[in-house]
């Protein structure tokens, strides 16, 4: 039997906003207050978010940020840096409680069941979309969404990008590389390596993506989803979450 | 002879996995030199991720070598913890590089 989800569709908030309600969504699935959560949004201003696991001053270019009006925040998932531009990606989080019936334990094979979703919606929009482990989503071998997952507090949050135009000059003024001889390099890798709608499909329709990624998740997940919005007490927790752990200089370079 | 020397770091691709990035500081004090501070950094997956923190810290003390480090390593990946993008002889490879550095 399907279960029922609900479908959350934002618009762009700041970083801050993003990941505490991301945050706020998962307590409240986990504590039985919510039902279980498919969400889009987008990021403003532009920012740049690193993995639990990163060091701040390691991965980003804090003044090219500042002066281009980039935020910068620390995720509560593992991964690598990402910029989310405005125009760029589509973002989306799943989350669940961790006994959700068919949800693998391991968690790599539970990459492969929550990315399903964004694979269906790209070949349904004419992509050759794979799963390619650990946590991407690959077009005919070149990446175009990756994804990142926490359990905590007895839950499960996946978020994730699918990148809709790439810009890798400004990927690499905002985060740092290792040292300047191959920055040239690192760029011509990610035109190598990396895709994105506008590439593949030669326009962006944002309504049209979402929507195709909505029915990929549906099917994936054999779940029916309605339209809600937050709930009160998840906008209160994530007003909370936002001021005293994702806005704080003490999170943002924890590590 | 300082007491300290440090920061040191390196960075180390696991094969088929992610970027480690360790940093450290080394205690001269002690003969071989032991683990002062350590920071694990990198785009890997840890589940729980605050366990990070408890592998960090139950190596400090230790000398830089991997006879030392990987039964430590082994023995935090044999509990009740998930990583994904690294394994023990990654994390251990990345320490002691570290430690061999110049900076």
């Amino acid at each position: 039997m399907s279960q029922n989800w609900r479908l959350i569709r934002h618009d762009a908030r700041p970083a801050f906003s993003n990941m505490a309600i991301d945050e706020a969504i998962l307590k409240h699935v986990v504590a039985g207050t919510s039902p279980c959560t498919l969400r889009f949004y987008r990021w403003q201003p532009s920012a740049v978010s690193i993995g639990y696991f990163q060091s701040m001053g390691q991965e980003v270019d804090l003044a090219a940020c500042e002066a281009r009006g980039v935020d910068v925040i620390r995720r509560l998932t593992g991964g690598g840096a990402v910029y989310h531009d405005y125009d760029g990606e589509i973002t989306y989080s799943l989350t669940m409680p961790d006994d959700y019936p068919g949800l693998p334990r391991n968690v790599l094979e539970s990459y492969d069941l929550l990315c399903k979703g964004l694979v269906l919606g790209l070949r349904s929009l004419g992509m050759p979309a794979e799963f390619s482990p650990i946590n991407d989503i690959v077009v005919a071998g070149r990446k175009i969404s990756g994804n990142a997952q926490t359990r905590r507090f007895r839950g499960v949050l996946q978020h994730g990008t699918l990148l809709c135009e790439v810009d890798p000059h400004l990927m690499f003024t905002l985060l740092k590389v290792p040292n300047e001889k191959i920055r040239d390099k690192l760029i011509a890798g990610v035109e190598e390596r990396v895709t994105s709608i506008r590439r593949e499909m030669g326009t962006v329709d944002r309504d049209q993506v979402t929507q195709a990624m909505i029915d990929g998740f549906a099917g994936a997940l054999d779940i029916e989803l309605a339209p809600g919005e937050l709930s009160d007490d998840e906008l209160a927790m994530a007003d909370q979450l936002r001021k005293e752990r994702y806005e704080s200089h003490a999170w943002t370079f924890k590590r | 002879m300082k007491a300290t020397r440090g920061p040191l770091s390196a960075d180390y691709k696991v094969p088929g996995g992610k970027l480690l990035r360790v940093q450290l500081t080394l205690d001269m004090s002690q003969a071989p030199p032991a683990i002062a501070d350590l920071r694990i950094h990198g785009d890997f997956f840890m589940h729980p991720e605050e366990a990070v923190e408890e592998l960090e810290a139950c190596l400090v003390g230790l000398p830089c070598d991997a006879t030392a480090l990987r039964p430590r390593v082994q023995a935090f990946f044999d509990g009740d913890v998930q990583v994904l993008g690294a394994d023990v002889d990654g994390i251990v490879h990345a320490i002691v590089a570290a430690g061999r550095s110049d900076s």
